[in-house]
């Protein structure tokens, strides 16, 4: 008998706003413990919840890069049940009438293209983090992440591999970077996932028993316990080794294994009602447009123009589209010089490097692209050397917009004044004798040195193909 | 209906006396007597009506503040330290 | 006990007292509830800050616990001490109605949505309104138009707009009365009304009996959820001894709640339960529109509906008692019309209304 594997998939994404969903405490993450949080967020009486309007344009933004329909009278519904990380008890979630509902997402595997289906994509608020401390027994509390906005994405059954669970989630990752929906780091628990899985016969229409692993955070985690778990529920069927019932587990990445879990979550029933505090979000055809208009291109998509129209090769096209500020700081800077070959060098290395230095990523590049589209044309025109412009890049990460402005403060602007050159380099021909006769005796490197003595005097501002051939004239002169 | 109320006390985090379990037996007798002819009631074309005034679309704008401090806010905590709540260790 | 804090008045004319739903910064807000015993809130509720401008809060009048009992007697005591002008306090049930008119003074329930909810301890949120009570009319007024103004803080604060009208004034000609509502000093509110030259139809509101049921099972439900939050982890009472978090919150939960508050939080998530919420959570809304719908009709044909306030003077004070009186009361709760209490009665009206019957209950 052959088995498969059915599985669909919870994922939770905090959106990218300043505040939290309800309250004007910020939503940013990294803060001492509880200093993000109001008498509302740490479930005192007597505030009541008013809805960020960012919040509901994440949610239209996420249900459009994902193909749904988007409901244009969205309402807000109370989940009740008892934890520490909940304070009022009760999440205000969306149950009766989400945001989004009916999408989908295409993936590729090694086996081929797939439609995934979203049965719907919910607005609700994050629960506090809890801290164990085993030493002093004591559970530690911190609202700060209580009520950060998430969108909750919910897809139908319909993925039936560790495989094609990956794909999934890069693409979904992919797609809400992309629209600035949320920075979905799942270091950082801003991206985590829920994991239906059920197993049955091979072309059954019937479902399986299913379990669920909650708040699963890195993709190499996922792959194992679906790996796991498929072979759990697989011996259970064949080797009746274990009933298997309907539960939820928690994933156990050291140990490699699935434990039951004996907290809230057997609690079952939720007791959802609508929240009377939280009057209808009613989308008109104005603000639908709106959202509509700020979508990105897909990332695929601009991949393909990048290579087609702009001529960039694949590897640089590719490395371009993994990031939105990659994308955006490379479009306003090409439009600004048209070199795009240029462009996307001084992007992949030179801010690249200087991203890594600062140890930022490449979703936080947020420099003036116009001033890197005009720093590539000052190089291109030979205005400015190259180790100089890297200078002035430097400045343009820190917010400077007119480079050529700072090649004149500094000093960097070329000679196009053959003469100095000469007489630099005839100066430094005369003074050192021994490279000049290491050079004739067949050793390059001696020709480099002697290069790069001219271009220090000249403090870089000189065409390097000049100066090459002046040098290499006065050598043989010498 | 005593394992109705067990239920009902378990969710609610509660426990009772017996004597306060016979009074919430009465209450819920009481009210079950008007429960035929409230269902009796055709909604069948009424949508539910959870707001009473018509309004929609009361939001704000996505402006972070900070205004209370956490020492204020944990000022009648039954335990805190640190800067966090403290409760028993939890067990997953 | 009347006051649960309360200072001298120096200026008699400006004096108010607040109720203990109320939260203020300055002195403990208990609700009525061991559970809040010690609680003092960070931030003044909205209608305080209103009130703190021209007038002077000399105390806090106690409430029953979460203000769910019967009477609000301690708000009339306040008043007949003659030292205060009004009592600004929370309905949710109907306490302030069956207080003000079995002590005949005149309390205002005005439209729901007028007068801030943000800083109250909440109750049943669809339905909770801030109020006034006081000895007659025309301080009602003054205080209401105080209070009542929109609140970005609240999201059921209607448009200021809106609430500006509630202070414009029709005479009140019709009255309706309606049938299977007989009650305490009907007969002589409608004598009053007759001799003031008004009209008395009668109407057959049968919808108006199920309000009584409807209310119960949303308050409750909405009751349940808003004090799960009283857990003793936060703030507020924690139960001696406990050493797991299930011992922290069942301890403290059951040490702190009264008997009729447990019934309440019962039947409340009993209501909201997946086998019931069809038949008892969603239907309850459903008749709410229902009776709403035969208000809003009825009053286009009426100016003011007239129902009683309590059956009888001699009021048991138990949950279940509660729930047979709110009979009278449920309607203006369930739909968050406004209603004045005078002479006895109640007299209801149409959304922003409370102006004109505030004006017609000078008459009486």
């Amino acid at each position: 008998m052959e088995y498969e594997v059915v599985i669909g998939l919870e994922v939770h994404v905090e959106l990218a706003t300043n505040s939290k969903i309800f309250c004007s405490c910020s939503a940013k993450y990294g803060a001492e413990q509880n200093e993000h949080v109001c008498p509302a967020c740490c479930g005192m009486p007597g505030m009541l919840p008013i809805v960020n309007k960012k919040v509901v344009d994440l949610g239209m933004t996420a249900g459009m890069m994902l193909n749904c329909h988007i409901n244009r009278t969205t309402t807000f519904d109370k989940k009740n049940y008892y934890y520490p990380d909940l304070p009022g008890a009760y999440q205000t979630t969306q149950l009766f009438a989400p945001i989004c509902v009916n999408g989908r997402v295409d993936i590729e595997t090694s086996k081929g293209k797939k439609s995934v289906r979203i049965k719907q994509i919910h607005m609700e608020e994050d629960a506090g983090k809890l801290v164990h401390d085993d030493w002093r027994d004591l559970t530690m509390v911190d609202y700060n992440r209580t009520s950060v906005p998430l969108v909750e994405i919910v897809s139908q059954p319909d993925l039936s591999s560790a495989e094609e669970v990956v794909a999934y989630l890069e693409r979904l990752r992919s797609l809400l970077r992309f629209a600035k929906v949320s920075d979905c780091r799942w270091e950082q628990g801003s991206m985590r996932c829920d994991v239906n899985l059920s197993v049955r016969e091979k072309g059954s229409d019937k479902l399986g028993v299913r379990t669920e692993m909650k708040n699963m955070n890195s993709l190499a985690a996922i792959t194992r316990a679906i790996e796991y778990e498929t072979a759990r529920h697989i011996d259970a069927i064949v080797n009746k080794t274990e009933e298997l019932v309907q539960e939820t587990r928690r994933w156990d990445d050291e140990k490699g294994k699935s434990f039951a879990m004996r907290t809230k979550e057997t609690a079952g029933d939720y007791r959802y009602f609508p929240d009377p505090n939280v009057m209808p979000v009613v989308i008109d055809d104005v603000w639908y447009d709106r959202i509509k208009a700020t979508l990105p291109e897909f990332p695929e998509i601009k991949k393909q123009r990048y290579m087609e129209e702009l001529g960039l090769g694949d590897f640089d096209a590719s490395s371009l589209v993994e990031s939105r500020a990659f994308c955006d700081v490379f479009e306003e800077a090409y439009a600004e010089c048209g070199l795009a070959k240029d462009v996307a060098n001084w992007i992949l290395k030179d801010c690249a490097n200087l991203l890594n230095k600062k140890q930022m990523t490449a979703d936080m590049l947020a420099i003036d692209g116009r001033a890197l589209g005009k720093l590539i044309k000052l190089v291109a025109d030979e205005k400015v050397g190259r180790a100089n412009a890297k200078f002035i890049l430097a400045e343009i990460f820190e917010g400077a917009t007119d480079p050529e402005k700072i090649a004149e403060e500094k000093g960097f602007i070329v000679s196009n004044d053959t003469g100095l050159i000469e007489k630099v380099v005839a100066e430094i021909v005369a003074a050192d004798p021994k490279s000049v006769a290491d050079y004739k005796g067949g050793k390059e490197k001696a020709f480099m040195a002697l290069f790069g003595k001219c271009m220090r005097e000249l403090r870089g501002n000189c065409n390097p193909q000049v100066l090459r051939e002046l040098l290499l004239k006065e050598i043989e002169k010498a | 209906m005593q394992d109705l109320l067990d239920t009902l006390e378990k969710v609610n985090q509660l426990a009772l006396t017996q004597d306060e379990k016979a009074s919430v037996q009465a209450y819920f007798e009481r009210v079950a007597q008007d429960l035929p002819s409230f269902a009796e009631v055709d909604t069948q074309n009424v949508t539910p009506m959870v707001y009473v005034m018509p309004l929609s679309n009361v939001l704000r704008e996505d402006e972070s503040s900070q205004p209370f401090t956490r020492d204020d806010l944990q000022k009648g905590a039954p335990e805190a330290e640190d800067g966090y709540w403290e409760v028993p260790r939890l067990i997953e | 006990m009347i006051y649960t804090t309360k200072k001298e008045p120096t200026y008699q004319q400006k004096a108010v007292a607040l109720d203990d739903m109320i939260l203020t910064k300055d002195s403990p807000t208990s609700a009525g509830s061991k559970m809040l015993e010690n609680f003092t809130s960070l931030f003044d509720g909205t209608v305080v800050e209103k009130l703190a401008e021209n007038y002077e809060i000399v105390g806090k009048v106690t409430v029953s616990e979460f203000s769910r009992g019967m009477l609000a007697d301690s708000a009339v005591a306040a008043l007949d001490e003659k030292q205060i002008k009004g009592v600004i306090g929370v309905e949710t049930n109907g306490a302030y109605t069956r207080s003000a008119a079995l002590s005949g003074k005149v309390f205002v329930k005005p439209t729901y949505g007028t007068v801030s909810r943000f800083g109250l301890i909440p109750v049943a949120c669809s339905g909770d309104t801030v109020g006034v009570m006081a000895d007659n009319a025309e301080t009602c007024e003054e205080l209401l138009s105080v209070i009542a103004g929109h609140d970005d803080k609240d999201g059921t604060s209607l448009p200021q707009e809106m609430i500006e009208k509630a202070k414009e004034v029709t005479p009140v000609k019709k009255v309706a009365i309606v049938k299977g509502f007989d009650g305490a000093a009907v007969e002589s509110a409608v004598e009053k009304a007759r001799a003031q030259g008004v009209e008395i139809f009668e109407v057959d509101g049968e919808i108006l009996l199920q309000a009584k049921a409807a209310w119960a099972i949303l308050s409750s439900a909405e009751f349940c959820n808003n004090v799960s939050k009283y857990d003793g982890v936060k703030y507020g009472y924690r139960a001696k001894g406990c050493r797991t978090i299930e011992d922290i919150y069942v301890k403290s939960r059951s040490e702190a709640f009264g008997t009729d508050v447990k019934t309440a939080i019962l039947y409340g998530s009993h209501v909201l339960s997946s086998d019931n919420y069809e038949k008892m959570y969603d239907k309850a809304l459903r008749v709410r529109r229902l009776v709403r719908e035969y208000l809003d009709d009825l009053l286009t044909k009426v100016d003011a509906v007239m129902l009683p306030a309590c059956s009888t003077a001699n009021l048991s004070v138990n949950a279940i008692s509660v729930y047979e009186e709110s009979l009278y009361t449920a309607p203006a709760s369930i739909t968050g019309l406004p209603v004045v209490v005078a002479s006895g009665v109640q007299w209801l009206g149409k959304p922003l209304a409370e102006g004109s019957l505030l004006a017609f209950s000078k008459q009486l």
